[in-house]
């Protein structure tokens, strides 16, 4: 068995199998690692680069899924998105909608994870339980928060019992419907999180907090000066994960609102898809539109790195 | 690229919570101020418990109601009489109900199967083979996970189109067949499995697809239920890519039943949150069922 000479210091299989048989052991590996690989080679290829040079190539076009002609019209698409009010609302909304939601669902994920953390009994359930919310799909936590926020559903019920009468209809109001959908998504996507921060928050070497408790340190003084700095890489993750998720938000205010009432929950996603499927001819437009979100995400994503550095100081 | 660079391999797995990371203050607390701490804290988790849950648990008791009672003012907690017959009308009022709950099983189990076969397999030779261009080939499938789907959906859409595909289940296997953020799990699982075997198995004149298939799959099983319970997720789940790539009231799933029922049928909120807890129900089988395989989710959501 000259090839397990050393089973406990793993080489390199292909080392081992060269030296073993010479070079046919090396080129069967080459051949079965490309032909195992061909899979995603293909995916990346027609799903991922044709997808995206594709995406690039209709945007420069007046592009209709019924002509058999589609013009080259160069970066007008992407100039027309300047002054259509349409995208700019829609663009406002889904920032505000982001910058809201990507702030929140950071903020509880992380108190839940160190409520999770803290040494109490019952915690396997509390876990089980907070986290139900992330595993409904977008569709059901519709459906529910359509009777949360019926003007006689669950909120005002809830508010009627600690003595606040009303019946707003939140998503039927401007001023109420984008908040309500931000509630939501808060509501389904920090426990998604909170067990990310959790792992994270095992990994922290006990002794550092050991140390802090000899200098004195408050709770709250420890989780700035110690916790937080320690898990700025999940963070950060926590963050790039969240700008990509909220940007995006199409279901909820697909299925609550239709972008309604008045454009308040009219948001870029939305608009792609009336651009695909609703208006004629407007296929280019909706390329760009994804195209102008994908950069806005790619910028803001690196933005946040910058911020939260990700460098661990111990 | 350093975003999922830093999934490690330890996030597939529940963390164990371990006992005693937070030594109490053992300072100058009296009895009852621990009490009164004790019963604070309970307080907050109970708050936050009754916040994340009671939605849930008025949606079902609200599917047992009359319409009428579900939207009542003042409104009632259980039930004044009980309707399970709720459901049985969900099987018959929403047209096509079966044939929806089909879809959803049948396009979630074969992707579910694809992917089990083919993330392992990639994984498998990102993990242990060499080859020319790996490491590129590695790079880019870090870097283009984090590319925003939406991006995609128009370009995807026109191919699907052009290609005969849209409106048939063709379509969520050409789009699925593989999902980069498993093949990455599976990739990190599979650096961790010890080399030995494989090498005995190099001797005995096993070829590598053997090797793939008779040793290292079978010690693979955490790695696949992960991958198949979080796939099984994201395909029951799935909303927007049925209504983008099939458009035939024949091919819709029990997601978009239910929204398109409930176009129909504003006012039967009882039939509404029976139909949600039929959709909600599977998936929920399956997170009691494996619930340490849902952090690896939590890594890899929103990266598609």
């Amino acid at each position: 068995m000259a090839v397990s000479v050393a089973p406990n210091a793993p080489a390199p299989t292909a080392k081992v199998s060269r030296r073993s048989k010479g070079g046919g052991m090396a080129i069967a590996q080459r051949r079965a690692g490309l032909l195992f690989v061909t899979p995603y080679i293909l995916f990346f290829l027609l799903l991922q680069l044709a997808a995206f040079g594709f995406a690039i190539w209709v945007s420069f076009h007046h592009y209709d899924l019924l002509a058999l002609d589609n013009p080259f019209v160069g970066l007008r698409n992407y100039a027309r998105l300047t002054v259509n009010q349409d995208f700019l609302i829609a663009l406002r909304n889904t920032t505000e909608y982001a910058v809201v939601v990507v702030i929140l669902q950071t903020a509880f994920a992380l108190l839940l994870a160190v409520l999770l953390n803290a040494k109490i009994k019952g915690r396997n359930f509390f876990r089980t339980t907070w986290y139900t919310p992330s595993v409904a799909s977008s569709v059901v936590i519709s459906m529910i928060f359509l009777y949360v926020y019926h003007p006689t559903g669950l909120l005002n019920s809830i508010l009627g019992l600690v003595g606040i009468h009303t019946t707003e209809a939140y998503l039927q109001s401007t001023t109420w419907a984008l908040p309500a959908i931000m509630f939501l998504n808060v509501w389904t996507t920090a426990p998604t999180f909170m067990l990310m921060f959790l792992a994270a928050l095992q990994d922290i070497p006990k002794e550092i907090y050991e140390a802090s408790m000899v200098d004195g340190a408050s709770a709250v003084r420890k989780f700035f000066s110690i916790t937080v700095p320690l898990l700025r890489p999940i963070i950060f993750l926590v963050v790039s994960l969240g700008i990509i998720g909220a940007f995006q938000i199409f279901d909820q205010a697909f299925i609550m609102t239709k972008g309604g009432p008045l454009k308040a929950t009219l948001t870029v996603a939305l608009l792609i898809y009336d651009n695909l499927f609703v208006d004629t001819g407007a296929v280019g437009i909706a390329c760009a539109e994804a195209i102008v979100l994908g950069i806005i995400i790619f910028a803001l994503t690196l933005i946040s790195r910058r911020v939260i550095d990700t460098k661990i100081e111990y | 690229m350093s975003i999922a660079s830093r999934l490690e391999p330890g996030a597939v797995v529940v963390p164990t919570l371990a006992e005693g990371r937070q030594p109490r203050p053992a300072e100058d607390s009296t009895e009852r101020v621990n009490r009164l701490e004790i019963v604070v804290r309970y307080a907050l988790y109970i708050v936050i418990t009754l916040f994340l849950f009671v939605p849930f648990v008025m949606t079902v008791l609200s599917s047992f109601k009359t319409s009428a009672e579900v939207i009542a003012f003042p409104p009632t907690f259980l039930p004044s009489v009980w309707h399970p017959e709720n459901y049985l009308n969900v099987l018959t009022q929403i047209s096509g109900f079966p044939r929806m709950v089909f879809n959803s099983f049948f396009v979630t189990f074969v992707v579910v199967a694809l992917n089990l076969f083919f993330d392992s397999l990639v994984g498998y030779a990102f993990a242990r083979l060499e080859f020319p261009f790996k490491n590129t080939l590695f790079a880019i499938m870090i870097a283009t996970m984090v590319i925003p789907g939406f991006v995609f959906i128009v370009p995807r859409y026109i191919m699907l189109l052009n290609a005969h595909l849209v409106d048939t289940y063709f379509a969520f296997m050409v789009l699925y067949f593989l999902q980069p953020a498993y093949i990455l799990l599976m990739t990190q699982f599979f650096k961790s499995i010890p080399r030995d075997l494989e090498e005995a198995a190099i001797v005995d004149g096993l070829g590598w697809f053997g090797i793939f298939w008779k040793i290292i799959l079978p010690l693979a099983r955490p790695a696949l239920l992960a991958t198949g319970i979080l796939t099984f997720q994201g395909m029951w789940n799935n909303f927007l890519d049925w209504v983008i790539y099939m458009q035939s009231p024949t091919m819709q799933n029990i997601q978009l039943g239910l929204v398109s029922f409930r176009g129909q049928y504003q006012n039967q909120w009882n039939l509404i949150m029976a139909g949600s807890v039929l959709a909600i129900l599977p998936i929920l089988i399956i997170y009691v069922a494996g619930q340490k395989y849902f952090v690896g989710g939590a890594a890899t959501s929103g990266m598609k």
